[in-house]
């Protein structure tokens, strides 16, 4: 038995740590740290509560607009509020092009460029991957850095600026889109589309939002995609990094008419879905207290580091079992075929579930971004006065690109008595709780092969980019 | 010194084509608010010059300046600032991990040693010995100040690593620090905002790399070239303020008929930034455009200065709690004194903060 200890990992948003523990060529036992800790929580305390809209959306530079959504929607509940359902709409869209532009970014930037390192060389395919995804050069990235600049104006138009928008409320949205704005958003994701087909999928976006079942997937020879399911048939993905098969979702973008994907809890079937029974527990990481619902939790960190502790994060649990959140655990909670039967596979189909989860949702989000701008109606309300209350609680729990992204929030005598945050990374990068169970990510390694003076082991660097972490929220 | 490439060695390199370049150089020359000119001798100087390393280090952050950063507008500018500053080490987007990542961070450091460029997104925590920040192992600020030490020049990306930001709020749980606390023997330049806007950020460091040399900096340290104006300057809501029109509520007939949102606490008036005049996301829009007031994150202490949404003239340490949205015409001239005293406040307040001023690894 020896020990590793990876990192810092590169090409993850924010700071991790991996601490390996080895045995007969594989990994025997994994611990994950967040080396990164700010205090968010402990800020917002005895601010004014609107002010949450301005703070919680600076957790994360690539997230923030999720985060933003998360805490209009804890006021809008603590105060007895709604959005009108037209600044609803554009709150789904800008937080659906943010979610988009993450899954570009994780694809083409953080996971791809793991394959045109060295150590494949030799593969029939690693010169096309070294031709597309060498960091910061191959042609892949620079494509990808110009189409989400550009469908970034859409945010841009409807929200001031990204990152940090300021423009979501509890009542709706500050802008009220013109005719001339949905018909400039509407030419932004046509350009999109064209980047998504010609680039990305090869194909148009349909007919892989069409995709159901893992035959045709891994036939698909087009675009960057193809590229990726040549690799992974190739290298075994699918065996690479099981998921446990628990799956968790808030519920994608709330319309009037429900959510365009429905929330619950997915473990080789539906399950019943009840905010109530979500716990943090507290024994692994450096944080003070017991383990508590959000809504009575709270993030005192423990200065003396006990030894018993190895990280930041704390340890989400629902109904004390770990639960996997994400692209694939979102489409397969909301019943997409592809999406089922790729979580049917042993593990979950590994790495390759979970990326092919991200591609699938690039498509599903164009077409719902396309059907959210073309319902824009200029002549109605964005927005709906909102009287803030002294007393009120409320949870906002969102679906980031990352997974499910809650907000618990208690308002006593006009200011923030209480701000509790549940991240998708604190799920999925979550250390072991009371009983020892490991969290997701901490499963997901055992028995990654490691090479022969491997420092830092290909496979598990994979494993680790396949959950497309995002530290900087995780601990915030 | 071994001998380095010069810019323009880079860039063919990266496959960028004579006419692009030259292109390059009068986008620049522009971007500069320089003449016509000057592009020859930008021209000249990235034909001749070494190319100038750059190590861009994240601390306590949020990474949204880097998101800002490759969002750059033209996408010229953007690839080649990009290929031309190829950012020696960078956490978040180089290749490599791991104890490859530390050993090329310690071999550029070793490599170009009082020549290169240190870019600082986020700040070092300083409680606890640092340990809210933990990089390769130690404190971020220690490796800070390891890299600072071989640095020729310090920018200082966004609100973080200028003033603080958010994560320095009270009760400030971490001691977030920004850089010139930490750092007292280097040039550094301020680049402040939350993020800043791309186009200032490759603004900035293209001038830079070009002169080889600051830019002329106000006297909190940021480039004048950017950060000379107020906001409320060159406002496109500046004549309704002008004529004491304001919204006084989300979404009333007001606020469709876009008229100033001083009254919903937007903190234009006191915030020194390029917002209304290069605009945001490639000069589409910008926060007041999109109907929500400035939060003034340019400005040291944004964070703390009461609610986001409270009226300017309610923040106490303006000590004016005149009426001026009663009076729209005056509100000008109260405003513009208390921009005199925010200025002399901040001073004060920054000489007062001690408690923010250590350092972290």
């Amino acid at each position: 038995m020896t020990e590793l200890l990876v990192g810092p990992f590169n090409r993850v948003e924010g700071d991790l740590e991996i601490r390996l523990t080895l045995a007969e060529g594989q990994v025997a036992a994994a611990q994950v740290n967040s080396p990164l800790f700010r205090g968010f929580e402990a800020m917002l305390l005895g601010k004014d509560p609107r002010d949450a809209l301005t703070l919680t959306p600076r957790i994360c530079g690539i997230c923030s607009i999720s985060q933003s959504i998360a805490a209009a929607r804890a006021l809008g509940a603590a105060w007895g509020v709604a959005p009108s359902p037209q600044g609803q709409r554009v709150a789904a869209l800008i937080h659906a092009v943010e979610n988009l532009c993450d899954h570009i970014t994780h694809f083409n930037l953080f996971f791809m460029p793991d394959f045109a390192r060295p150590v494949y060389a030799g593969r029939s395919w690693h010169g096309r991957a070294v031709q597309r995804f060498t960091a910061m050069e191959g042609g892949a990235q620079r494509a990808a850095v110009s189409a989400r600049a550009q469908i970034l104006h859409i945010v841009g138009l409807l929200a001031g600026k990204w990152p940090h928008t300021l423009a979501v409320q509890p009542g709706g949205v500050t802008k009220a889109p013109t005719e001339r704005d949905r018909l400039r958003i509407l030419v932004s994701l046509r350009a999109f589309r064209r980047y998504l087909e010609e680039v990305v999928l090869g194909a148009r976006v349909e007919d892989f939002a069409a995709l159901a079942d893992v035959p045709a997937l891994m036939c698909w020879d087009r675009g960057d995609a193809g590229l990726f399911l040549e690799i992974a048939a190739d290298l075994n993905l699918a065996g690479l990094g099981p998921s446990q098969g628990r799956y968790l979702s808030f519920g994608a973008y709330p319309l009037e008419e429900g959510p365009a994907w429905a929330g619950g809890l997915w473990q080789g079937g539906a399950a019943p879905f009840d905010a109530g029974r979500i716990r943090e527990d507290l024994s692994h990481a450096w944080m003070l207290g017991a383990a508590a619902h959000p809504a009575q939790g709270e993030t005192r960190p423990d200065e003396e580091m006990r030894d018993a502790a190895y990280s930041w994060c704390k340890a989400p649990r629902y109904d004390g079992q770990v639960f996997e959140v994400g692209a694939l655990p979102r489409q397969v909670v909301a019943g997409h075929p592809l999406a089922r039967v790729l979580a049917a596979l042993p593990g979950g189909g590994g790495v390759l579930g979970r990326v092919a989860g991200r591609l699938l949702e690039m498509a599903l989000t164009q077409l719902l971004l396309e059907d959210l701008a073309q319902a824009i109606d200029p002549r109605e309300r964005f927005m709906l006065q909102a009287e803030p209350t002294r007393e009120g609680e409320g949870a906002g729990l969102v679906e980031a690109a990352r997974g499910a992204l809650g907000h618990w929030l208690r308002i006593e005598r006009g200011r923030i008595a209480n701000y509790q945050i549940i991240a998708p990374t604190t799920w999925n990068f979550s250390p072991r709780d009371a009983e020892g169970t490991p969290g997701a990510v901490e499963a997901a390694l055992v028995g990654a092969p490691v090479g022969p003076g491997e420092d830092t082991p290909i496979a598990v660097q994979h494993i680790v980019r396949s959950f497309d972490p995002c530290m900087v929220c995780t601990v915030h | 010194m071994a001998q380095i490439e010069t810019f323009y060695d880079v860039m063919r390199r990266q496959g960028i084509t004579r006419r692009s370049f030259m292109k390059y150089c009068s986008l620049t020359a522009a971007a500069l608010g320089l003449g016509p000119s000057f592009v020859p001798k930008i021209a000249h100087a990235m034909e001749t010059k070494p190319r100038t390393p750059v190590i861009w280090v994240h601390g306590l952050e949020c990474t949204c300046c880097s998101e800002s950063f490759i969002r750059s507008a033209h996408p010229l500018a953007k690839d080649v600032v990009l290929s031309m500053i190829s950012l020696d080490y960078d956490d978040t987007l180089m290749a490599a991990a791991g104890h490859a990542a530390e050993a090329a961070f310690e071999e550029t450091i070793q490599k170009y040693h009082g020549n290169y460029i240190l870019a600082v997104e986020g700040n070092p925590p300083l409680n606890e010995d640092g340990m809210f920040c933990i990089t390769g192992g130690k404190p971020f600020v220690e490796k800070l100040k390891h890299a600072a030490e071989g640095a020729k020049a310090i920018i200082s990306w966004g609100a973080c690593a200028s003033y603080g930001c958010v994560q320095a709020a009270s009760p400030n749980p971490t001691r977030a620090t920004p850089v010139h606390k930490v750092i007292l023997d280097k040039p550094i330049i301020k680049v402040p905002g939350c993020p800043p806007i791309a186009e200032v950020m490759t603004g900035v460091i293209t001038y830079m790399l070009t002169f080889d040399r600051l830019p002329e900096l106000d006297r909190q340290g940021r480039p004048a070239m950017f950060y000379s104006q107020r906001i409320h300057d060159k406002c496109y809501r500046r004549p309704h303020f002008d004529a004491g029109q304001f919204v006084e509520a989300w979404d009333d007939e007001y606020a469709k008929k876009g008229y100033c949102l001083y009254k919903m606490g937007c903190k234009g008036p006191t915030t020194y930034n390029a917002c209304s005049t290069v605009r945001w996301n490639e000069g589409v829009s910008f926060p007041i455009q999109s109907g929500h007031g400035c939060i003034g994150c340019s400005e040291d202490g944004f964070w703390d200065q009461g609610s986001f949404y409270d009226r300017l003239t309610n923040i106490k340490q303006f000590g004016v709690e005149a009426n001026a949205d009663k009076v729209g015409m005056a509100a000008a001239g109260v405003v513009g004194g208390a921009v005199a005293v925010h200025a002399a406040v901040s001073a004060l307040k920054r000489a007062q903060k001690k408690t923010q001023d250590k350092v972290e690894g």
